[in-house]
């Protein structure tokens, strides 16, 4: 009797990465939290995440609205949940830059179990449809002109629409911070309004938000922010061709982060879901028509996490947001 | 063109979509009738079923909830002074005193009536007027916003009950309540704890601070229980009370079409907006906040006609001018559609089908809530020392299910004895109310307006819209401070 | 002399201004950092809550004035069952302290058992002793059912009590 219950501990260790179902985890409904607004891009990834990944876990996964405070609100309360793999975090590009930039920031860039990268989503330098400029050269030539009168749209200072702008600002030689001047706007639809409206001259936001518009002629995109050309605008290039150097590193994305020390059969499980997720129809046709470029099991996570946090903190110090050392 | 809206017609008027759009407005009703469920929340949930469904019943089924919840806010508001959406704050201020009077059945059909004009109203100005609206609401920047906005926190003055002085004294405090969190730049306020950070969300401020201090004052004071017996006869609208008013009704529904169709003002600003104006301009002002059934009127008609408005910029323009439109702009893009001028090019087909069901969904929405009035008339013959307990209940676990956040419902606890306090101390909460969700709008757009303007005030009178607000604004507290006076001088003497 | 002076009003107005500048003069210059980066011309952070607290200063003091010199708005009288201040303070202390008290114990024994207590003492608070076994039922059932609602329909899961945990609630 001993025998056989010792054969089968070990036969169930050996087979314990296959078999992580067998667990027994999930056995209730997972919990994933947004750290940002209903409505969003942000918002739009995890609940396409959520209807994609139900089918795998076996168990339906719950989105939770958690905004505020730069991400940090959101990824406070799973940071510090429980870590049974039952809340988890969509994790933006702001995990990593709210920590880089303000030391403030509650939660640290590494403070997570980084499950997988999820999406990259391309973000656009545009101006309005009617406007006298058709290359980033002229933009920054009219920029340096207008002796800082120019106004951009953003989320805030140091969001990371905002570093998109000063980048470029700083790759062109200008003073990213009085070059031209910050407007903040909430949220991808009201900063889309603010260039429509003419209230602003130009932004660098989110591919989501303003592709509608570029499509319609409402705005002209200059330029992509993305490791490669949008299929949609395959003539527009990127801040890599162009040679800014600051700017080609500047981009947007969603990760699936946990709490620390997650337990390694909720690993394996989360492993081997998004492994089907990488491939699955649902999540690959959600993902295109956002405007956003799957990047599930392409990317070491905590290695690109660790350098999208060092980029910015070396940018955060250049600019004068952080004392330099 | 008639050939397209008759196939447009025939397409929607499916029984899969009227099945749709009915449990969708019942779906409205009932969470925005329940403390701390919003229509918000409504549309989030719903949005993962829109995937697997056709583009237009999607958009339908978010609009029937939006429409649902709108109203639904309503009902908690008048049987049990909890707003179910901030939208009917305003709604509570005369609906709960009618319902203590007995009158829950008339406030209530008041509300519906109201809210289905205005509706209907919003979805003919959707189908007629969004090219002119939308190009209108394009020109609204920071300064026009900024005057807009402060023109609105003159409702203020009409709230304020017995002392206008106490009424400018809460609006304070709404207005330094709202400035704690994350600003626009991104600098922490008043974040004495780590959850400060995110700021105070409306929900639990708003129900805290209206429906928490029923509570204290019934288990403090434990005032001798009503039992005002329903009369009969007195739950239905008289045509005369309608035509009385019907200014109200349609004043308050071009209001929250012309705030509904500019992005980022939204329903709960058209109805203190409407309420506000109502209030000076009828001849029962005097009655506002005491059981006014043209104060409902206002308030319902210029919340659901906002809400059909909100589309205008959606589909007009392709932005979302609330988070409710931010979601359904994620459901069309989800569906592959793209929201705004293409749209009327490349879709006119679901356009046309878009237009024609929201115009069914108006009916169905009277169905609906007249049918669902039986059912809420109920609640007021529970003894209230059962009731407001169960009304707390209720708002703990909606306010908690909300962000899933303890802190949120330590506010709600938290805001309710304050609350009494200020109710202790004669200071009315509706204009704490309508302060703090005005104050960040105004607050932004001043900074933007100064931001754009580089530290020129002048930005704030550059343009027509705010040359007419300017006069306005000078005008109304020109005229509420001399009532003030004249007020004060017949007191003394 | 003559004794026009409305206690209650006056130390109303000494509340406000004491409270506004309170903010203005401690909480502002404390907890609204000025960040440097904001550009010279557009207004900083403390901007408007600085001008909302001196607002409120100005209102606090023309209270004050009102009270001293008798113009008072006039106070709907408050309903109630009689009963001494002393009782009403009594009450509301009460009150609070279930509120505290309920916060306090959601991590110990759980959302559901806390909201079942608070909602069983505020029934009895508020003077209910008629309808006992309907007070009873709701609040014990009340909970029981509003979680499976929310749990069900919005998927929300409520905090489970440290103490209630292994009995999985």
């Amino acid at each position: 009797m001993k025998k056989i219950l010792s054969t089968l501990a070990i036969a169930a260790t050996m087979t314990a990465g296959a078999a992580a179902a067998d667990s027994g985890y999930p056995d209730r409904a997972i919990t994933l939290v947004v750290p940002y607004g209903p409505g969003g891009a942000s918002d739009l990834a995890g609940r396409a995440l959520a209807e994609s990944a139900k089918p795998f876990l076996g168990q339906p996964v719950t989105v939770i609205n958690k905004p505020g405070a730069g991400g940090m609100n959101g990824a406070r309360s799973v940071v510090e949940s429980d870590a049974d793999g039952y809340t988890v975090l969509l994790a933006r590009v702001g995990m990593a830059l709210t920590p880089a930039v303000n030391p403030q920031a509650t939660v640290d860039w590494d403070a997570y179990t980084f499950l997988s990268a999820l999406e990259a989503t391309p973000m656009i330098l545009a101006v309005k449809g009617d406007a006298p400029y058709n290359t980033v050269e002229e933009l920054l030539t009219a920029i340096k002109d207008s002796n800082g009168a120019m106004s951009y749209a953003a989320s805030g200072a140091t969001a990371i629409d905002g570093f998109s702008t000063q980048a470029l600002l700083s790759d062109a030689g200008l003073d990213p911070l009085t070059a031209a001047t910050l407007v903040p706007y909430k949220g991808g639809g009201a900063l889309a309004t603010a260039l429509l409206g003419g209230h602003v001259d130009f932004l660098a936001v989110s591919a989501g938000s303003l592709l509608p518009h570029v499509e319609s002629g409402d705005m002209k995109a200059l330029m992509v922010y993305a490791p490669a050309r949008m299929s949609k605008l395959p003539d527009v290039p990127t801040a890599a061709e162009l040679d800014y150097e600051q700017a080609g590193q500047v981009t947007g994305w969603s990760a699936l982060y946990a709490p620390k020390d997650l337990p390694a059969d909720v690993l394996a499980k989360w492993q081997d879901v998004l492994g089907q997720v990488a491939t699955d129809e649902t999540w690959l046709t959600l993902a295109d028509r956002r405007g956003s470029i799957s990047t599930v099991g392409t990317v070491d996570m905590s290695a690109y996490a660790q350098e999208q946090y060092e980029l910015f903190n070396g940018l955060a110090k250049k600019f004068g947001y952080l004392p330099a050392e | 063109m008639l050939t397209e809206i008759l196939s447009a017609f025939q397409a929607v008027a499916t029984w899969q979509n009227l099945l749709i759009m009915t449990a969708g407005i019942w779906g409205g009703v009932i969470v925005g009738a329940i403390p701390g469920m919003t229509g918000t929340m409504a549309v989030t949930l719903a949005l993962p079923f829109t995937f697997y469904m056709a583009p237009v019943p999607s958009i339908l089924l978010l609009v029937a909830l939006y429409k649902g919840s709108t109203y639904g806010g309503s009902v908690s508001a008048i049987l049990i002074k909890t707003p179910g959406t901030a939208s009917a704050a305003c709604t509570a201020l005369d609906g709960y005193p009618l319902a203590q009077q007995g009158k829950a059945g008339k406030a209530l059909n008041m509300a519906l009536y109201s809210s289905v004009t205005g509706d209907f109203i919003s979805n003919l100005s959707l189908i007629f007027l969004a090219a002119p609206l939308a190009i209108l609401a394009l020109r609204v920047g920071p300064p026009e916003y900024f005057m807009l906005m402060l023109f609105a926190l003159s409702t203020v003055a009409g709230v304020s009950g017995n002392s206008l002085l106490l009424g400018v004294v809460s609006a304070s405090l709404g207005l330094l309540l709202a400035t704690a969190g994350e600003d626009l730049y991104g600098s922490f306020r008043f974040a004495f704890t780590d959850d400060m950070q995110a700021g105070l969300s409306v929900a639990p401020v708003l129900i805290g601070l209206f429906a928490l201090p029923e509570l204290i004052k019934l288990i403090v004071f434990r005032a001798a229980n009503r039992d005002v017996a329903a009369k009969l006869g007195d739950q239905q609208v008289t045509r005369a009370e309608f035509m009385g008013s019907l200014k109200s009704i349609l004043r308050g529904s071009g209001i929250g079409v012309i705030m509904g169709a500019i992005p980022g003002i939204g329903p709960s600003a058209a109805a203190f907006f409407s309420y506000g104006e109502a209030q000076r301009s009828s001849k029962n002002g005097e009655n506002f906040g005491k059981g006014e059934l043209e104060g409902i009127a206002a308030s319902e008609s210029a919340n659901n006609g906002a809400c059909g408005a909100t589309m205008i910029p959606l589909l007009a323009l392709g932005v979302p001018g609330d988070v409710i439109t931010g979601v359904m702009l994620g459901a069309f893009m989800i569906q592959g559609l793209t929201p705004g001028p293409l749209l009327f090019q490349t879709n006119i087909h679901e356009v046309y089908m878009l237009f024609i069901g929201m115009l069914m969904s108006s009916v169905l929405l009277f169905g609906a809530g007249k049918m669902t009035m039986r059912m809420f008339s109920y609640v007021s013959h529970i003894p209230q020392t059962l009731l407001t307990p169960v009304v707390l209940l209720l708002c703990l676990f909606g306010i908690y299910s909300i962000s899933s956040s303890m802190f949120d419902v330590t506010i709600l606890l938290i805001m309710g004895v304050v609350g009494f306090l200020m109710f202790l101390m004669n200071i009315p909460a509706a204009p704490f109310l309508i302060a703090f969700i005005l104050g960040p709008m105004i607050e932004e757009n001043l900074r933007r307006a100064l931001a754009i303007s580089r530290g020129d005030p002048m930005v704030l009178l550059s343009s027509p819209i705010t040359w007419i607000f300017a006069v306005l604004i000078v005008f109304v507290v020109g005229l509420t401070i001399r009532r003030e006076i004249s007020k004060s001088k017949t007191r003394k003497a | 002399m003559n004794f026009n002076i409305n206690r209650g009003p006056l130390l109303r107005g000494v509340a406000i201004v004491v409270f506004f500048a309170f903010v203005a003069l401690v909480l502002i210059p404390a907890y609204v950092p000025r960040p440097a980066f904001i550009p010279g011309f557009a207004p900083p952070p403390d901007m408007w809550p600085r001008t909302v607290s001196i607002t409120g200063i100005v209102l606090g003091l023309v209270v004050i004035v009102g009270a001293l010199t008798g113009r008072v708005a006039p106070q709907d009288p408050i309903d109630t069952d009689g009963g001494s201040s002393k009782t009403h303070l009594m009450r509301f202390a009460a009150v609070v302290l279930c509120f505290a008290g309920f916060i306090v114990l959601v991590p110990y024994i759980g959302f559901l058992l806390s909201t079942a207590l608070l909602t069983g003492a505020a029934i009895y608070l508020a003077g209910e002793r008629r309808h006992w076994i309907l007070a009873l039922a709701i609040s014990l059932l009340g909970p029981v059912l509003l979680i499976s609602f929310f749990s069900s329909v919005l998927g929300t899961q409520f905090p489970m009590g440290a103490l209630t945990k292994p009995f999985g609630f």
